[in-house]
């Protein structure tokens, strides 16, 4: 198949790219332009470490073809926030020790940002539903639900 | 040339088909056939993604018929206040897929042709290269029976044993014209040719037509999330007091057995379904168990529709 130049919008810049038309934006964000902040790792669908805001709706990187997203807004885990100022999803993975390899975390947090916008009164059950396809091979998850659970109550205040 | 095709109706998506005939592969949601082309086992030059077809992305009642349109995503089904209210059954089933970022993404169309599986099949190309392909892969032998003959691999649509439960029909649309017929004829007892769905038509929408007065639905996995069915059962009785069972994951096309309430036994039940389930070894869960389920399931199943 042959590379096509794409233009792509990510965290607020235009970025223009050569893009094979069957690799999956988890590739393109990673290798082609230095996105590194994203996660690959089952690399099919079942972990949830490759999630990416597209139109702000959670997508996994792994399984969206880079040329579906061509007019649409990315927003990758770099997008979030600056250094001193972190989302509150953020600041409690890291107040509630939410996270020790920090493998899953950029998932973790894009999958928990627009669940929380679109669940706002979310109890820990609902938390743990919303946040199922988020593997953790180090937390056990009770810290990162405490930690969704908190910013949770932050935001709404 | 262009390889990644993105229609902006339908129309269109049958005319790009039209010119690759024999070598495209749609993507709805993509959240199932990315993986076969990661794995190899799609290797058709030309992708059509339908995501960007408004027009079947749709949610409708009308004279007591429910319409879903085929790129209608099983999030959307899920919030939808009409379905939770009137056809529980569906949003309970369409909840029992995938996870929930999946479910903003996959569509209900794309879980009614959700490719049939088998763990000799959905593996990486090395491990498949290792053992030898299967009769699925082009190969000539299944590795589950040794035989030559037939493939096994299981139907998981969990949408579509709800669905089958609730006689609904499909819409399709090919270059000479629209067509409906029921669901349950989409689907072929063959784990390769699962469905028959053919070049040049595409899956539009699906009609609804009874509302259960009782339902009941169960999946069976090794976890809560994110794994496929190792058997789904859906169940309804409509106003007629008929009763409709429908079981998925343990055969390659549901299996449905529909009868008249009063002359239905429970163990007429379980020797139908025990029947008709070609059920063989070839999920993580150890087929005695599943056929054991089989029997828990439907006693289960039966307490509530009696
Ligand atoms: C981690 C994980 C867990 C999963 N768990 C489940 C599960 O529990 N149960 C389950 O059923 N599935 C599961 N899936 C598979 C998949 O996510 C769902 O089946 C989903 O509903 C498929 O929808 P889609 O729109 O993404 O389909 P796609 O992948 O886009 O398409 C599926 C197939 O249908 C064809 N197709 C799609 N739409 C049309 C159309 N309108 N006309 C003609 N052909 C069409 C495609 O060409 C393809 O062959 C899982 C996937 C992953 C990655
Ligand atoms: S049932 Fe047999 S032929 Fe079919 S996919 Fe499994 S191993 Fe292959
Ligand atoms: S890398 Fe995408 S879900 Fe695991
Ligand atoms: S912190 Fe290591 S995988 Fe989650």
């Amino acid at each position: 198949m042959k590379s096509k130049i794409t233009k792509l919008s990510i965290n607020g810049f235009e970025h223009i790219v050569l893009v094979n038309p069957d690799e999956t934006l988890v590739f393109t964000l990673r290798e082609r332009l230095n996105f590194t902040g994203t996660k690959k790792c089952c690399d099919e669908g079942t972990c949830g470490s490759c999630t990416i805001l597209v139109d702000g709706i959670p997508v996994l990187g792994c399984l969206t073809p880079t040329v579906r997203c061509v007019g649409k807004t990315i927003i990758t885990i770099e997008g979030i926030s600056s250094k001193e100022d972190l989302h509150p999803v953020q600041k409690y993975l890291v107040k509630n020790g939410g996270l020790q390899c920090g493998f899953c975390t950029p998932g973790v947090v894009m999958t928990a940002i627009p669940f929380l916008d679109e669940h706002p009164n979310a109890n820990r059950e609902k938390i743990k539903e919303g946040l199922s396809g988020n593997l953790c091979r180090c937390t056990g998850y009770k810290k990162i639900i405490d930690a969704v659970e908190n910013a949770g109550k932050e935001l709404k205040v | 040339m262009e390889y990644y095709h993105i229609p902006s109706s339908v129309e269109e998506t049958l005319s790009i088909a039209d010119n690759y005939s024999g070598n495209y592969t749609y993507f709805a949601g993509g959240t199932d056939i990315q993986i076969y082309r990661k794995q190899k086992l799609d290797t058709h030059d030309h992708i059509i993604d339908l995501s960007r077809l408004d027009e079947l992305k749709s949610i409708t009642v009308n004279k007591d018929h429910l319409h879903l349109g085929a790129m209608t995503t099983l999030d959307d089904i899920i919030s939808s206040d009409i379905i939770n209210s009137n056809y529980p059954l569906i949003s309970e089933a369409a909840k029992s897929v995938a996870t929930p970022v999946i479910r903003k993404t996959a569509t209900i169309g794309g879980n009614l042709l959700v490719n049939n599986r088998c763990i000799f099949y959905n593996q990486s190309k090395e491990w498949r290269d290792s053992i030898g392909s299967c009769l699925k892969d082009k190969g000539d032998i299944c590795q589950v029976t040794g035989g030559n003959k037939s493939c096994y691999a299981r139907n998981v649509s969990d949408t579509a044993t709800a669905l089958v439960a609730l006689e609904s029909e499909i819409i399709f649309l090919t270059p000479s014209g629209s067509i409906q017929k029921p669901l349950t004829e989409l689907y072929l007892p063959c784990g390769i040719k699962s469905n028959e769905l053919d070049e040049h038509s595409i899956l539009t929408g699906i009609t609804i037509p009874i509302k259960a007065e009782k339902w009941w639905y169960r999946k069976l996995r090794l976890r809560k999330t994110l794994d496929f069915t190792s058997l789904t059962v859906a169940a309804t009785v409509d106003s007629d007091r008929i009763a409709r069972i429908c079981l998925n994951g343990v055969s390659m096309s549901p299996v449905l057995i529909k009868e008249a309430l009063k002359s239905l036994t429970l163990e007429s039940l379980i020797k139908q379904a025990r029947k008709n389930c070609k059920t063989v070894e070839n999920d993580l869960m150890p087929l005695k168990y599943r056929r054991e389920m089989i029997n828990v399931y439907l006693k289960e199943c039966w307490e509530t529709l009696h």
